[in-house]
């Protein structure tokens, strides 16, 4: 596949600046005005569309979302309470629990990094059957969260598969509920998390390692690094860049895109103990019509976002 | 020991010196030897054995497999049991479909979803098409703000701009119609595909557009005849990209398309399984039903979902 190999060459991350750009090679004398001058006009027209879906569908809301988070607002009357809005949600103990949540999800990042990389060098490896092996871990890309979310509780559940599979192998006596705990509700959400991610990384790490310089890892090998040294010393320093491109990935779809997960396994609970900034969102604001405390929850959200989304060009373009 | 390893090695980076070649599966991978040294050669007899790391390795894979394919056979072998039958282990029935059918408007949610994901998704083509064009091909005063804007709203959450759209959608009356839902979709959709398309485009040469150019034909003519065409590859992500990813999105269908005959399938799913009484077994037949669709698309397109995931790494 040329164009993966193309792109894999490529460092990760954005780069802003268009390429260079096209010159209008056109003939001489006022011909040569008039059709930069058109070009310049098909140029706004064709990208006009896109500006104006963005500017109404997502800038617009961002501003409002700011305007109302500073107000009191259950969907009826609105009352301005100003910049102090977020002095007093920092003193709200729930929602010092959802940010809690949030940070302890981050503690699945280490697992989703890391088989994903052993996976993708066995794949690499291109064992018997890689084809059909690749295509099984990337599946559940297609998958909805709500359908994962169903398949999750049924794993959960206490006459579920996982307390089948533990009495099989002669540990029934343990008989887990972690879906009705406080505390392991959240340790579920993340392994289904995992389970999840486990096939987009791959693909990352699979590109990652077929655009590696071969040469390098060879000389190594030549002066006797054994395959573990190779990997650990030559290989994992090369794929560093696209290990933080999937750590990215992964964080912003732990913080942004597990919604319907969330709302399918644990509603949240019990007592927000799984609950995320992204559902505590939607919580207050379509189930206790605090839509003022709901804007405000987004707005902090999407400053999260940008921060992560900022580090991420600036390490990237550190590093080119 | 670890000389052999070595050896062993360094044949196999001899005989497949890009792991992007076309197959060699496995360990039984020939190389040919009439072009390989005699050195080399024995070395690659040493390789044909079958060495036991490789057996690990081939073994920890179907143990992944197993991981990642068995709760799909579960919810599919579910899906054919009777309640009763689901309680007591044994045989296979079409009871809960049948069920499933009748009780729920499931094909109405079907219809739904690909009228939504389908007008969303040809929306995104066209409009991510024409711009990437224009931010790629095009120089006129403002491209580079105007590219920079578009595509940094890729970092908007929906969480965070889901209150205002709703009170917008709302005001424009079309809440629970299709076209709120479409234009939110579309909306969410066109960073990344702008993104993806403008990659696209610069990676294709200016050669054609400049001759093209010289010729005196206008922009218009020049994206609608050359650009198009050429990226037809990269619409194809983009829409693969997109159509799973708005077919099984629960939010914006849960809050913009709340009647229970606009609903999309995934939010029927996501409320039947938050219903106390519902049966196993139906839950999971709809599951199934809800899943076709983009699985369908993810094994004919699997080449494009792949593309689009790298080429998201950026150029």
């Amino acid at each position: 596949m040329s164009s993966s190999g193309r792109a894999g060459r490529m460092p990760a991350g954005l780069s802003m600046r268009p390429a260079s750009p096209f010159r209008l090679a056109g003939g001489s004398g006022r011909n040569w005005g008039r059709s930069q001058r058109g070009a310049a006009r098909a140029g706004w027209v064709l990208s006009l569309p896109a500006l104006a879906g963005v500017a109404a569908l997502l800038v617009l809301p961002i501003g409002q979302a700011f305007y109302y988070s500073m107000t009191t607002w259950n969907g009826i009357t609105s009352t301005w309470v100003g910049p102090d809005a977020y002095l007093q949600l920092f003193e709200d103990p729930t929602f010092l629990r959802v940010l809690e949540n949030n940070g302890l999800l981050l503690l699945a990042m280490p697992v989703v990094i890391a088989i994903p990389l052993g996976i993708a060098f066995l794949l690499h490896e291109q064992i018997a059957g890689w084809k059909f092996f690749r295509s099984a871990v990337f599946l559940p890309t297609a998958i909805s969260w709500v359908v994962i979310g169903v398949i999750a509780v049924r794993f959960y559940a206490l006459h579920g598969i996982l307390n089948s599979m533990l009495s099989a192998v002669g540990l029934g006596f343990i008989k887990t509920n972690m879906l009705g705990s406080t505390h392991e509700a959240l340790a579920a959400l993340a392994i289904t998390l995992i389970w999840s991610q486990l096939g987009t990384n791959t693909i990352i790490f699979i590109t990652g390692l077929a655009a590696l310089d071969p040469s390098l890892a060879e000389a190594a090998r030549v002066d006797g690094a054994g395959p573990l040294t190779v990997y650990r010393r030559v290989i994992i320093p090369q794929m560093i860049r696209f290990i933080q491109f999937a750590f990215i990935i992964t964080v912003l779809t732990a913080f942004t895109a597990i919604f319907s997960l969330i709302f399918v396994m644990t509603g949240g609970g019990p007592d927000y103990g799984s609950t995320t900034l992204e559902f505590y969102v939607y919580q207050q604001a379509f189930s206790e019509s605090a839509f003022g405390t709901g804007a405000l929850l987004g707005v902090l959200l999407f400053v999260i976002v940008a921060g992560i989304s900022v580090v991420q060009v600036r390490v990237l373009r550190a590093r080119i | 020991m670890s000389q052999q390893a070595e050896q062993t090695e360094l044949a196999r980076s001899a005989d497949q010196p890009d792991a992007g070649s076309a197959g060699l599966a496995g360990s039984a991978s020939h190389g040919s030897p009439a072009t390989v040294s005699s050195p080399a050669r024995t070395r690659l007899t040493r390789r044909r054995r079958i060495r036991p790391a490789r057996i690990v390795m081939f073994v920890t894979m179907i143990a992944v497999a197993v991981v990642m394919l068995y709760p799909l056979l579960y919810i599919v072998m579910t899906s054919f049991k009777s309640e009763v039958q689901y309680e007591l282990g044994g045989g296979f029935s079409l009871a809960s479909w049948r069920i499933l059918v009748s009780s729920q408007p499931i094909l109405r949610e079907l219809l739904n979803s690909l009228i939504v994901s389908s007008c969303a998704v040809a929306l995104i083509v066209v409009i991510s098409t024409a711009a990437g064009f224009a931010f790629a091909k095009i120089r006129y005063r403002g491209r580079t703000l105007v590219f920079v804007l578009v595509v940094a709203c890729m970092f908007v959450p929906l969480p965070s701009i889901v209150i205002p759209e709703y009170v917008n959608v709302s005001r424009f009356g079309v809440l629970d119609t299709y076209w709120g839902a479409i234009a939110v979709y579309a909306a969410l959709g066109i960073p990344f595909s702008i993104f993806l398309m403008t990659t696209y485009f610069r990676g294709l040469s200016d050669d054609l557009i400049e001759a093209a150019s010289i010729d005196g034909v206008s922009m218009w003519k020049m994206w609608w005849r050359l650009g198009v065409p050429l990226a037809r590859p990269a619409m194809f992500t983009v829409a693969v990209l997109q159509f799973i990813q708005i077919w099984n999105d629960l939010l914006v269908g849960l809050l913009f398309l709340q009647n229970i005959n606009d609903r999309t399938v995934t939010v029927g799913l996501a409320l039947l399984s938050s219903g106390r009484v519902t049966s196993i077994p139906v839950l999971m037949a709809g599951s199934v039903m809800s899943i076709i669709p983009p699985i369908i698309v993810y094994l004919i397109f699997q080449r494009h979902l792949v593309r689009g995931i790298t080429m998201g790494m950026g150029k």
